[in-house]
């Protein structure tokens, strides 16, 4: 419930700037551990639908399982040949095998972090709060959320296409010309609602300056602080235990 | 309000889009602006929201003031303490996800203080009925709900004039008297003045004090009370396609009473004979040309057995959203249903050669350039496009690009390309649905010829008396269950109210007649 009220400003800037940081270095352990707390700090301090978040991470973890593979079959030749060791009864130079866990864990790192706050933030109040406290201008935030509006509306409207078509005995013809004839009706379908909800919003008062009230204020509270500071110490402490380890190193450019 | 000499002049055309338009609305009145389709209203609504000539690619004339201000000087946006609208389309007028930030929406633009604001959408909300869906989702509301919301939202802004175009041209026949029942009572508490711009007046006729007339090249022919006005330009509005009062309609054409001309049920009632049903020349087979059984869909439909008898007219009623479409997408072979078995007495291959398929935008249907092509795609030859064109009267139009003609003409069109090859069933989606009087007339006389001619119709529709005068066989739907199926004439018995239908006139006359008050 935490991470739902927090500020989502606030929440957005620190997981920036922990993927700035975590972008920056580049040894297995410290992802690692971090991709591990994200996970449990989500789904301790969060309530949103588990099942849904473990399928969408699903797509990350198969990414980064084909980067892994990939960096060990497909590795550069190793400063030093002769140190090894065994993965699934398969003998790899020790190094490539580190470059690929850091690839490995660095993907899931930045996939865990943005979970985080795609699955506990409210859109409606990540804008309003972009409008309040970083000063985004209105007229975008607005016209993001009315697009937003749209995009159901759009599949809805695809669907009825594709079942106009095929009653027209359409169906036979290849990929890229039926899409083209898909496009025509759509866009001028978007186009118009697009013209009707500006419309609307400009007969509500709706001007795009940055002179309006909110009904919902959103601020910056003591607690609010309390998620980058504490993020911020937890990768810390990882990452001395990683230099601690020996396993520090910055990125260099690897792959 | 105030509007004088108004022309307005769109870049691309030669003639006006409106002509000379002068007309007051006082405070506290209702007028009713009564236009054909093409007529300018659209254009008019947006000059007195002074959209024009800020946003005009074009050039206009004369004046629109407001309280004895011009509408056109003021700052953008200022307006909006003035007038409020009601648009047409209850899926594009919000921008917000859920009710009550739609209504904050308006307010925080007029910068209201945000602890006066709960007290304003509290009030806004209550008086339109939706005060318990204030946390909801806006797209988990129906179109009825939608429309009340963007009512709610211009209330809570409190101006002294809300324009509603054409409010109820989306909704069912009972969600429409539910919305205009709402407003009568607002407009005493608020001494509201609304203007209202309609090409349907029958659920208006109570809360409208005058009306204006707009005519096909866009000037006001008549200003003043209703019934006057009915009287006096009856054959002109019959001309450009306004529909009158269905009661007033049905006086002038049989004859019977003049005037005082009747503008509601009520006032015809008792006085003439109650007409008796329309004789329909050809009755269906009894066989059943599409039979479905236990069919379902995701969860619109349940267990739903249907079938369609051959040589039928049949109409498929029910609210919005009862699973109408869905029981034609189905029987037409469309959509596969989640279970249940479908008939398909054409087989795979032939099945959309032998049926078609009318969808309630016609534009998604069209696939070509021209009219021309559109009509000859399915591989007719150069007569049978020919006479398609004749027959729907489109032939003047046969090069234009098919998104270009009018909604009536779109309409006519896309039903032309579903009977070129002379399908033997023709499923129609609300075809009737934001036509004026005369495409509709004009549309219906097409079909029923077709009818005639042996061609199995199935048409969804909320209109009563084209089911009244047309239909052999109806189904009613509601919640995802057939809750009636027979002809119409057993339906007018049943419980109507409960399927959220209406009687059409003929019958609520008759009712007249048998129950004496």
């Amino acid at each position: 419930m935490y991470l739902n009220n927090l500020n989502p400003s606030v929440k957005a800037l620190t997981i920036l700037g922990l993927v700035l940081v975590l972008a920056l270095l580049f040894d297995p352990v410290t992802p690692f551990l971090f991709t591990v707390s994200t996970i449990l700090l989500t789904f301790v301090f969060g309530t949103f639908r588990k099942k849904h978040y473990l399928l969408y991470l699903l797509p990350f973890t198969i990414f980064a399982f084909g980067m892994l593979w990939t960096t060990i079959a497909f590795a550069d030749a190793p400063a030093d040949p002769g140190d090894t060791m065994t993965l699934l009864l398969w003998e790899v130079p020790r190094e490539d095998v580190m470059v690929a866990f850091s690839l490995f864990f660095r993907i899931l790192a930045f996939a865990t972090l943005s979970l985080l706050f795609v699955f506990t933030t409210n859109m409606v109040e990540f804008l309003l709060s972009l409008m309040q406290q970083l000063r985004l201008p209105p007229k975008l935030a607005y016209g993001v959320l009315a697009g937003y509006r749209f995009l159901p509306m759009l599949k809805t409207e695809f669907g009825q296409i594709q079942a106009a078509h095929r009653v027209r005995g359409l169906g036979q013809e290849s990929g890229w010309k039926r899409y083209r004839r898909f496009a025509v009706p759509l866009l001028a379908g978007a186009i118009r609602k697009a013209e009707r909800t500006a419309v609307a919003m400009e007969s509500k008062g709706f001007t795009g300056s940055r002179e309006r009230t909110f009904y919902r204020n959103l601020t910056v509270r003591k607690k609010d602080w309390l998620f980058p500071v504490g993020m911020g110490l937890l990768l810390g402490f990882f990452l001395i235990l990683s230099i601690h380890f020996g396993y520090f190193s910055w990125y260099q450019g690897q792959l | 309000m105030n509007v004088r000499d108004l022309s307005l002049y769109y870049e691309d055309k030669a003639e006006p889009v409106l002509r000379d338009v002068s007309f007051s609305v006082n405070e506290k009145e209702t007028v009713l602006l009564l236009g054909a389709s093409g007529s300018g209203k659209s254009t008019l609504t947006h000059c007195l929201t002074g959209l024009y000539p800020r946003e005009l690619d074009g050039t206009m004339e004369g004046e629109v003031t407001f309280h004895h201000k011009p509408v056109a000087k003021a700052m953008p946006g200022a307006i909006s303490r003035s007038v409020g609208i009601v648009f047409q389309d209850p899926e594009t007028q919000f921008c917000m996800l859920s009710v009550e930030d739609e209504v904050a929406f308006g307010l925080e633009n007029l910068e209201v203080e945000p602890d006066v604001m709960e007290e304003k959408i509290q009030k806004a909300l209550k008086d339109v009925g939706l005060l318990e869906k204030r946390k909801e989702k806006i797209t988990s509301l129906s179109g009825g709900e939608k429309q009340k919301l963007a009512l709610a939202c211009i209330l809570a802004m409190d101006p002294p004039l809300i324009v509603l175009d054409e409010p109820t041209a989306n909704l069912d026949p009972l969600a429409t008297e539910n919305f205009v029942a709402l407003l009568e009572p607002l407009k005493e508490e608020r001494g509201l003045s609304l203007f209202i711009i309609e090409h349907d007046l029958d659920p208006w006729v109570s809360i409208t004090d005058r009306i204006l007339m707009l005519g096909r090249e866009g000037r006001i022919f008549y200003d003043g009370p209703l019934r006057e006005g009915l009287e006096t330009y009856a054959d002109t509005l019959q001309q450009d396609g306004i529909a009158m009062p269905r009661a007033s309609r049905w006086a002038l054409q049989s004859g019977v009473v003049v005037s005082p001309l009747p503008l509601t049920v009520e006032e015809l009632k008792g006085r003439p004979p109650a007409p008796e049903p329309r004789e329909r020349g050809r009755r269906e087979k009894e066989a059943p040309l599409i039979h479905a059984e236990d069919l379902s869909w995701k969860n619109v439909l349940q267990q739903v057995d249907v079938s369609i008898p051959e040589g039928s007219f049949t109409a498929v009623v029910g609210p919005n959203g009862s699973g109408k479409t869905t029981v034609c997408r189905l029987l037409a072979g469309i959509i596969k249903p989640s279970s249940g078995k479908v008939g398909d007495p054409f087989g795979k291959k032939e099945r959309f050669s032998r049926i078609g398929y009318v969808f309630q935008n016609p534009e998604h249907q069209f696939l070509t350039d021209s009219v021309w092509e559109e009509v000859a795609y399915g591989g007719a030859d150069k007569r049978q496009v020919k006479e398609m064109l004749e027959w729907c009267g489109l032939s003047d139009h046969a090069k234009l690009h098919p998104f270009l003609l009018s909604q009536g003409q779109k309409r006519r069109l896309s039903v032309a390309t579903m009977l070129v090859n002379d399908q033997d069933v023709l499923f129609l989606d609300e075809p009737t649905f934001g036509q004026d009087a005369e495409s509709t007339e004009h549309l219906m006389e097409l079909i029923a010829e077709k009818h005639r001619a042996g061609t199995t119709i199935v048409m969804i529709t909320h209109d009563m008396e084209l089911i009244d005068t047309y239909a052999t066989h109806v189904i009613a739907m509601k919640k995802g269950e057939v809750a009636f199926t027979g002809s119409p004439e057993e339906l007018w018995n049943e419980e109507v109210t409960s399927l959220h239908l209406k009687r059409p006139l003929r019958v609520q006359m008759k009712e007249a007649v048998y129950v004496p008050q």
